[in-house]
């Protein structure tokens, strides 16, 4: 096993995939953390709500490419209702607060997704389009993979460009930078904010879409995906891209590698990481501010 | 003449009574997960329970206290010891977690109280940790997976690679498959144990067990994890080289339909496959399909066993705790999955396994059995009950 | 500050009687409701003296207690240890990791704190769990209760374990109340305070915090011990970061930094479990939803807000 490339080029893929995963999902919650300060934890839950959203209407509307688009959508607009009820007025209280009322949200959104799609796991068929293995370099890889990396990408690309091209991107890491600053220049941050969430939660559900047909959906993935979406926001640093992709990478790869070549305490090697890192540089490896 | 007829009513009265009292209520407690991740399972353990009663025409007879173990051990004992000191129910029916067996274990043998295992499927429990008032009409971990070892190697399969989450039942599992393939002179050309619950992405797994390029790959996954290994392992391109073979939880009829076409041709072997072409089967398919609008599972069939085997009990005489705990082990017919008896040695249920392979059925999938082994019976395992 | 009030005492008394007359007359089950309360409040009153008090809020104290019950459990079950040396062991072990995490993380604050702390349960959990030798999630049976028949107390008896728990508690209420009003506890809540002030007055800050770790660990290790003995049984669950979670649920809902909140918190949050699960399998929603409830209408917590209410009127400070 060890000196086959094609073995190593393999599980390059797959830590690359799981990163792009993460990727989805940590932006949303790094830049709601670096921009409102805002601890989301059951930003993994609305991740659950884009799977489920899928899988109803993968199974109504027959079509794949159809629930991609309705999913994120669907969990914007439950998004949107958060945060009118709860997270608009709770965005100034302290972290612990934050952390307790987006804790009883997890309870209170995974048993509604129970009592509406029951306990039992439920599958979505990849496109056919994209389902069987495709050559890369010679290694026979799923093509829906390579589909998970791609969407990865260009999300990635997009919001780089976003931030770095556009007047809002500009707004948006002024926010993050001093939002009390900000508003004084006359950027009206509370709409910044309000969009920047909905983004972040299409962004959850859109990873919760494409991640249900490899996987499954299942009640225990809002809790599941957020320790690990937690860590990488932690390691790469609160409110910024280029701290999420790195943060994402770091763990995407730690896991899949670690995985094999370490079974059974791969786990604690996260684990290890994050505590090393919240120790000697608590900001991240590339926070936004400074 | 009025006189006659009051005195006849009268003497009629109180032959019913007494007819009553002598068939005095069992009282039995229902311990079963229904809120969290195994509340489905709970829920078909019931389905089938409720059933059986109904079909023996005996739900009268039996008064059914109901509690939610959340499949938590401590919470599992504290409701556990609810129904035995306060309810004072005659016999207890559940337990889908080994963990919350292990937990009551204790308790169950020393308030002497018969326990029917509608689940659980430690080793252990029936073999050390044995008792004469836990008898299980489920499974064992292990006597699901021997057969397929001699199976497999009849087949002609000589080199396995193996496969289960890292938690007890996991490793019960394998060790079982491994020690009978082996016996039959296969080999096993590797052994992974992925993170209990936390692994969704078996990509890097599936990739390390075609690298050992074994004839066959034999896993244990069940629930939300079989159905993303199942589809993983299609869509790896996997399963155009190599077999998959398994456990039968690996494509239960409960979430096999979430598998999609990834699961035609995986072969597993199963204590129950609603297949199965008995008058018995079909009778309870047709009876569970009209009443809930879906197949039944392996999990409604042992929620059914339970009932009957204390059906059973109750109609062999057995009324109190005692009388049920003597009367329960020998119980024995023939039920939707074929014969069923206890074997007193361990208090396990003895078995048909059936080897089963699944097909497409239309646009759904189904189950064919590719073999059966009679009754399979654990080995004593360390059980002193005899 | 803390200051053990009227208020705190009438309503530790009141709860405590209350719970065991409970116990008394309710029979089987309210005896194993009480039980619980009197853990959850036990390990809600440890996490309260580092978080209310102490600014540090942890969720790796679920793992704690999950390392005080295994210790207790592996040494008594395992290795067959008695129950004094076991129970010496299991305090010195998570006192130790209770010294380790709060030095390690006495620089860190905030939610990374919080994350920190997780990450070390999580490691806990992991170690625990792939720990062949203790059952893994199997778990490990075979634990006893202590032998008090020295002074007539039969432990085996649930009416007497529960009133016991509730001894404990009480004991646990009271040996915080001195810590805190101790000079160690002034000082704690000194670098809640200002911490950088406390440092230019010559104090060692992380010191003071690691210790304060450490003991909160004793206690939250005291409740794992009681759990232990009470399903005689442990499994690797105990050290899930939701039990932590819990806790830190607990301690909101009854008060944060009033030492007598989370024993009410403990009470209402087991109550309130019990009675919705009694009428429907989505308790979860109705708890999601009365935790946010609680939070929202300004995170005092019940006992909180009744100090809180008679503070304004009377004008007397409770806590400053």
């Amino acid at each position: 096993m060890v000196a086959d490339v094609d073995f190593w080029l393999t599980q390059f893929l797959n830590g690359l995939q799981l990163s792009m995963l993460l990727f989805l999902l940590s932006i949303g919650l790094t830049i709601i953390f670096g921009l409102m300060h805002f601890v989301n934890l059951a930003h993994g839950a609305l991740y659950m709500v884009g799977a489920y959203a899928g899988v109803s209407a993968a199974a109504s509307l027959g079509n794949f490419w159809a629930a991609l688009l309705i999913a994120p959508l669907a969990v914007m607009l439950f998004g949107i209702i958060l945060y009118v009820l709860v997270i608009r007025r709770m965005r100034r209280a302290g972290p612990m607060n934050q952390v307790l009322v987006t804790f009883g949200l997890i309870f209170v959104i995974v048993d509604l997704v129970r009592i509406v799609w029951g306990d039992i796991a439920l599958g979505m068929e990849q496109p056919a389009l994209l389902s069987g293995p495709v050559e890369v370099f010679g290694v026979l890889y799923p093509a829906y993979r390579l589909f998970i990396i791609g969407v990865g990408f260009l999300v990635m690309v997009a919001l780089s460009l976003v931030l770095s091209r556009t007047q809002i991107g500009a707004m948006v890491r002024a926010g993050v930078e001093n939002d009390a600053m900000a508003s004084c220049l006359g950027i009206n941050v509370e709409r910044l904010f309000f969009a920047v969430f909905c983004v972040g939660c299409a962004l959850a559900g859109l990873a919760g879409a494409i991640a249900a047909p490899v996987f499954s959906a299942t009640p225990s993935m809002a809790t599941d995906i957020l320790i690990p979406t937690l860590i990488v926001v932690v390691i790469g640093g609160l409110g910024s891209l280029r701290g999420a992709i790195a943060g994402s990478l770091i763990v995407g790869f730690i896991q899949t590698f670690g995985a094999v070549v370490l079974p059974g305490f791969a786990s604690v090697l996260v684990y290890v990481l994050l505590a090393t890192i919240l120790i000697f540089k608590p900001a991240g490896l590339l926070p936004a501010r400074g | 003449m009025k006189k006659f007829v009051c005195a006849a009513l009268g003497a009629a009265a109180s032959v019913a009574i007494a007819a009553n009292a002598a068939n005095a209520e069992v009282k039995v407690g229902l311990l079963l997960p229904k809120s969290g991740n195994y509340a489905a399972l709970g829920q078909e353990i019931e389905d089938g329970f409720v059933m059986a009663l109904e079909d023996a025409g005996m739900t009268d007879d039996f008064t059914l206290v109901s509690e939610d173990s959340e499949a938590k051990p401590p919470v599992g004992v504290a409701k556990a010891r609810k129904l035995v000191l306060q309810d004072e129910v005659d016999a207890m029916v559940g337990i889908v977690s080994s963990a919350v067996l292990g937990a009551v274990r204790d308790f169950v043998d020393g308030a002497k109280v018969p326990l029917v295992v509608a689940n659980a499927g430690n080793d252990a429990a029936t073999g050390e940790a044995c008792s004469r008032y836990i008898v299980r009409v489920s499974f064992s971990n292990g006597q699901v997976n021997r057969p397929m070892g001699s199976w497999m190697a009849e087949q002609g399969i000589k080199k396995v690679y193996t496969m289960a989450p890292d938690y007890a039942a996991g490793h019960q599992m394998i060790e079982a498959f491994t020690e009978s393939f082996t016996a039959a002179g296969g080999e096993i050309v590797g052994s992974e144990f992925t993170p209990f619950g936390k692994t969704q992405d078996f990509g890097p797994y599936l990739t390390k067990a075609k690298a050992a390029s074994p004839d066959a790959i034999f896993v244990f996954y069940a629930g939300g994890e079989a159905i993303s290994f199942v589809k993983q392992y299609d869509s790896f391109g996997i399963k155009k080289d190599i077999p998959l073979f398994g456990s039968g939880f690996l494509t239960s009829p409960l979430y096999v339909a979430a598998e999609g076409p990834a699961a035609i041709g995986v072969k597993t072997s199963l204590h129950y496959v609603p297949t199965l072409d008995t008058p018995e089967n079909k009778a309870f398919v047709e009876a569970f399909s009209a009443k809930f609008g879906r197949a039944p599972s392996e999990y409604a069939v042992q929620g059914y066993d339970s009932a009957r085997v204390l059906v059973e009990a109750v109609k062999a005489g057995a009324s109190d705790r005692e009388s049920l705990a003597d009367a329960l082990p020998k119980v024995s017919y023939t039920g939707p999955r074929g014969p069923l008896t206890i074997d007193p040695a361990t208090n396990n249920v003895v078995q048909n396994i059936y080897v089963y392979e699944t097909v497409a059925d239309g646009d759904g999938l189904t189950q064919k059995i590719v073999g059966t082994v009679g009754e399979v019976r654990d080995p004593v395992n360390g059980c002193g009950l005899q | 500050m803390f200051h053990q009030t009227p208020l705190k005492t009438l309503t530790v008394a009141t709860v405590i009687a209350g719970l065991s007359l409970y116990a008394i007359f309710g029979g089987y089950f309210p005896r194993e409701i009480v039980v619980e309360i009197a853990l959850l409040a036990i390990l809600a009153i440890s996490l309260d003296f580092v978080a209310g008090y102490g600014g540090m809020v942890s969720l790796c104290h679920g793992a704690i207690y999950g390392i005080g019950a295994y210790t207790f459990a592996g040494m008594t079950a395992i290795a067959g240890f008695d129950a004094v040396t076991a129970t010496t062991a299991a305090l010195a072990v998570t006192a130790l990791f209770g010294l380790f995490v709060g030095a390690v993380t006495a620089n860190i604050s905030g939610i990374f704190f919080i994350m920190a702390t997780l990450a070390f349960g999580q490691m806990a959990y992991v170690i625990v769990f792939e720990w062949k030798a203790l059952g893994g999630d199997d778990g490990l049976s075979g634990v006893s209760r202590y032998d008090l028949s020295a002074i007539g107390l039969n432990l085996n008896d649930s009416l007497q374990f529960a009133l016991f728990c509730l001894a404990v508690v009480v004991a646990a209420y009271s040996v915080t109340a001195f810590a805190l009003r101790s000079s160690f506890g002034r000082t704690l809540s000194g670098i809640h305070s200002n911490e950088d002030r406390m440092r230019a007055l010559g104090l060692s800050a992380w010191r003071h915090k690691a210790t304060a770790f450490s003991f909160s660990s004793v206690l939250a290790g005291a409740a794992g011990i009681l759990a232990a003995q009470h399903t005689m049984f442990v499994s690797p669950e105990l050290l899930v970061w939701t039990v932590s979670g819990e806790a830190l649920i607990v301690v909101i809902l009854g008060g944060l930094g009033t030492l007598a909140g989370p024993i009410v918190g403990a009470a209402l949050l087991v109550f309130l479990k019990h009675e919705v699960s009694a009428f429907t399998a989505h308790w979860h929603l109705i708890i999601g939803l009365f935790l946010i409830a609680a939070v929202m209408a300004g995170g005092r917590g019940v006992y909180g807000q009744i100090e809180h209410f008679l503070q304004r009127r009377t004008g007397r400070p409770a806590d400053a």
